[in-house]
């Protein structure tokens, strides 16, 4: 017989041998994988983990440089990285849960993490904590609020809260006063109103559609978008904030409706304040310096209006693992890395919310140079004595939620329902979803 | 395209009128060449079941059950007609859809065709230059349903728009457009009627099909233009049109992409856009309602189906076959 040919057949047996060793093992493991831990033993072994989020570019350069920072330390890790735009983040990743491919390690924010959490796409990591995961020096509210239904399912990525952007320009061209912290609804409604008459550009969006508005109102009236598995708020209450902004408009303090559409399907880049639609538009705080990029007029940020209690430290993003991963160790340490080592945070910087780790935070806050950068850590910074504490994680249906306020608001400005009418279609049609 | 359904309508008379083509064999003879014929087909066959019959298959499965596409396959509850019956019932959404739907293609499909008829009549001439015309005429269909071309019609219609500025130098204030929801629709079957390049192309095919000794005998008897037309192009064109008919229907049912990108996937503003395939696709991917959204699928087939049904049977009253075709 030709050598080559034994060999081959050899080779052929040994193969099938293993394979035959193997399958069992891999269905077995794949069979009890959600109770792992996951990875291998020797951390020296090479691991390929897969990373998926959203964002702009600048974002993703920023990643991109902290991941490659961990790989420096860590030469066996390879990073497989995914980005997209915000729009269709959240569809893709269902997408890839359906098919039962979800990346070992991904980005959520609040608005999809109960969605993923309570349908056990997120791996617990409350095992972690403590020891391979440091959450001690974060903010108490920030851990908190990446827990559902008890399990830790994901790590604040960043700290964040309403912040409300005006044109400084314009404002100080025309001999206007500038918003501040504290004013009342009706305080801001009628600057924004004088706005409109002297500057001829709206003083304000109208934030009627916007559900992060809309919640640090309730809160103020001392209730809570949700309580438990409810809505927190009632059908008056709804109504009567679409009737506040009603008259706003009245008063012309607002843009017309269609430009309010605008800014409400629009990415941050676009927002009216940018684009000169309106001098005030209602965003997270830490956007100011992206915002800023985008309009040569100087820019200035407060809370949004009534008492500041109404806000709260939100986490603005999470990082979580994926249940199905087998990569678990190494995507924890890769976590914790981002959001525990201060050369990771020095990279990342604002761009997803202040540090979560608040000693990091201090000594970052120290070598920043950009003065938006500056601007916006410094609003947070003071609003963090005057925060109220921070609600629940929003339950499952809270998409849902938030596409229907933009859909009852819209129907009220274009004049299609009544404020009540919109109010009471959006509880028929929200309640049921949520649990 | 445009071959075959030229031929299509000869074929079918045949088949109608019961006349015995000469070239059909003995029955003998046939039967082999239909197993070639399947044996042929077999690997589209085999592709249709495993990337389009299982799957719809499965769908039909999960119409019937909660699934939210996130929960594995083997977690899900059957509901057994609730998906359905909160269609019918609880779903003011769906009937918004369905309404948006119906006003798109009833305005959006017969206007494409007189449009896609008239350029066709005038480019069916010997005039110097006309296949450039034709070629100009069919290239928005070329970029068809993209994306591109989506964005590039909201940047036109919006508020500052190109379309405003036109109507500016005539004095006339323009309106926000896509971004109102008396409007939005409306532009969006703008965009759907400027696409009739498909449709022309197929009329063009047609027209030329018309035996010119018609015409000729039709004039010797004093006919018109307008008889002629009437008389004589719709008649021999009706194949044509009952083709295009059908087909600019299903798609017109189905548009997806232009709405999709107009109101960045919410079928805004105030619902205007929400066309059913976007309510589904919302459904589906963003409130996770997969069966629910399944369920949304089938009746949207079933009703496709009909309309179609519905087309094939008044079709019979006013579609004309030309008998005797032997080409």
């Amino acid at each position: 017989m030709h050598p080559g040919i034994r060999t081959h057949r050899r080779r052929l047996l040994r193969g099938l041998t293993a394979a035959a060793i193997a399958v069992p093992l891999v269905l077995g493991a794949a069979a009890c994988g959600d109770d792992e831990g996951g990875g291998s033993s020797d951390p020296n072994a090479p691991v390929r983990l897969s990373v998926f989020y959203w964002g702009s570019e600048a974002r993703a350069k920023l990643t991109e440089d902290a991941l490659n920072a961990y790989k420096a330390n860590h030469p066996n890790v390879e990073f497989e990285v995914t980005w997209q735009a915000n729009q269709g983040y959240a569809d893709k990743l269902a997408t890839l849960a359906a098919g039962g491919d979800v990346p070992d390690l991904f980005a959520l924010d609040d608005n999809m993490l109960a969605d993923f959490a309570t349908r056990n796409v997120t791996a617990d990591l409350t095992e972690y904590k403590g020891s391979k995961l440091d959450v001690s020096k974060f903010p108490p509210s920030l851990v908190e609020y990446g827990q559902v239904d008890g399990k830790l399912v994901g790590i604040s990525a960043g700290e964040n809260t309403q912040g409300l952007v005006y044109n400084k320009t314009l404002l100080a061209k025309n001999g206007l006063p500038e918003p501040t912290t504290g004013q009342t609804w009706e305080q801001h409604i009628d600057w924004a109103a004088q706005v409109a008459t002297k500057t001829k550009v709206p003083g304000t969006q109208d934030p009627s559609a916007d559900y992060k508005a809309f919640w640090v109102w309730i809160r103020q009236q001392g209730k809570d978008l949700y309580s438990g598995k409810q809505l927190g708020f009632t059908e008056a209450d709804l109504a009567a904030w679409f009737t506040l902004w009603k008259g706003a408009r009245d008063k012309g303090a607002t843009p017309t409706p269609d430009v309010i559409h605008e800014g409400n399907v629009t990415d941050i880049s676009k927002q009216l304040v940018v684009t000169g639609k309106a001098a005030t538009s209602w965003v997270w705080a830490n956007q100011m310096p992206e915002l800023k990029k985008n309009t040569k007029d100087e820019l200035g940020v407060v809370a949004y209006p009534g008492d500041p209690s109404g806000q709260w430290a939100r986490s603005s993003m999470y990082w979580s693992v994926a249940r199905s991963s087998d990569k678990k160790d190494t995507a924890v340490d890769v976590i914790n890395f981002l959001v525990n080592d201060q050369q990771a945070v020095n990279i990342l910087g604002t761009d997803r919310g202040l540090p979560s780790n608040m000693d990091l935070r201090t000594a970052f806050a120290n070598t920043v140079t950009d003065a938006n950068m500056k601007l916006s850590i410094q609003v947070e910074n003071d609003l963090a004595a005057k925060f109220g504490k921070a609600p629940q994680v929003p339950p499952k249906g809270h998409s849902t939620f938030r596409s229907e306020l933009v859909k009852a608001a819209e129907n009220v400005q274009f004049g299609k329902a009544t404020p009540e009418k919109a109010a009471a279609d959006l509880i028929a049609v929200v309640q049921p979803k949520l649990g | 395209m445009a071959l075959t359904t030229a031929e299509q309508p000869s074929v079918r008379a045949n088949r109608a009128s019961g006349i015995p083509a000469k070239r059909r064999g003995s029955r003998r003879g046939r039967r082999s060449e239909a197993v070639a014929g399947y044996v042929f087909l077999s690997p589209w066959l085999l592709g249709l079941m495993a990337v389009t019959a299982v799957p719809m298959l499965l769908s039909l499965y999960i119409s019937f059950t909660d699934y939210d596409i996130l929960s594995p396959l083997s977690e899900v509850e059957w509901v057994g007609l609730d998906n359905y019956e909160r269609m019918f019932t609880a779903d003011p959404s769906y009937w918004r859809s369905v309404t948006v739907t119906v006003s798109f293609a009833l305005i959006a499909v017969p206007l494409k065709l007189a449009v896609a008829l008239g350029v066709a009549l005038l480019l069916n001439r010997a005039w110097r230059g006309v296949g450039l015309f034709r070629g100009l005429f069919y290239l928005p269909s070329l970029i068809g349903g993209s994306v591109a071309l989506a964005i590039v019609w909201v940047n036109m219609f919006n508020r500052e728009g190109a379309f405003n500025g036109f109507l500016g130098l005539f004095g006339i204030e323009g309106k926000p457009w896509v971004n109102d929801p008396s409007w939005a629709l409306e532009t969006l079957m703008v965009l759907a009627i400027w696409q009739f390049g498909a449709p022309m192309v197929i009329f063009l095919a047609g027209l030329k099909q018309v035996p010119t000794e018609l015409y000729e005998a039709a004039s010797v008897d004093g006919a018109g233009r307008f008889r002629q037309f009437r008389s004589v192009t719709l008649p021999m064109l009706s194949p044509v049109i009952f083709f295009n008919l059908v087909l600019e229907t299903i798609n017109g049912f189905q548009g997806f992409t232009a709405a999709f990108v107009l109101s960045n996937g919410t079928g805004g503003p105030v619902d205007s856009t929400l066309m059913y395939t976007l309510n589904l696709y919302i459904k589906g991917f963003t409130d996770y309602e997969m069966g629910y959204a399944s369920a949304m699928a089938w009746v949207f087939l079933l009703a496709i189906g009909i309309i179609t049904a519905v087309f094939f049977t008044t079709g019979r009253f006013w579609v004309h076959y030309s008998d005797g075709d032997d080409s």
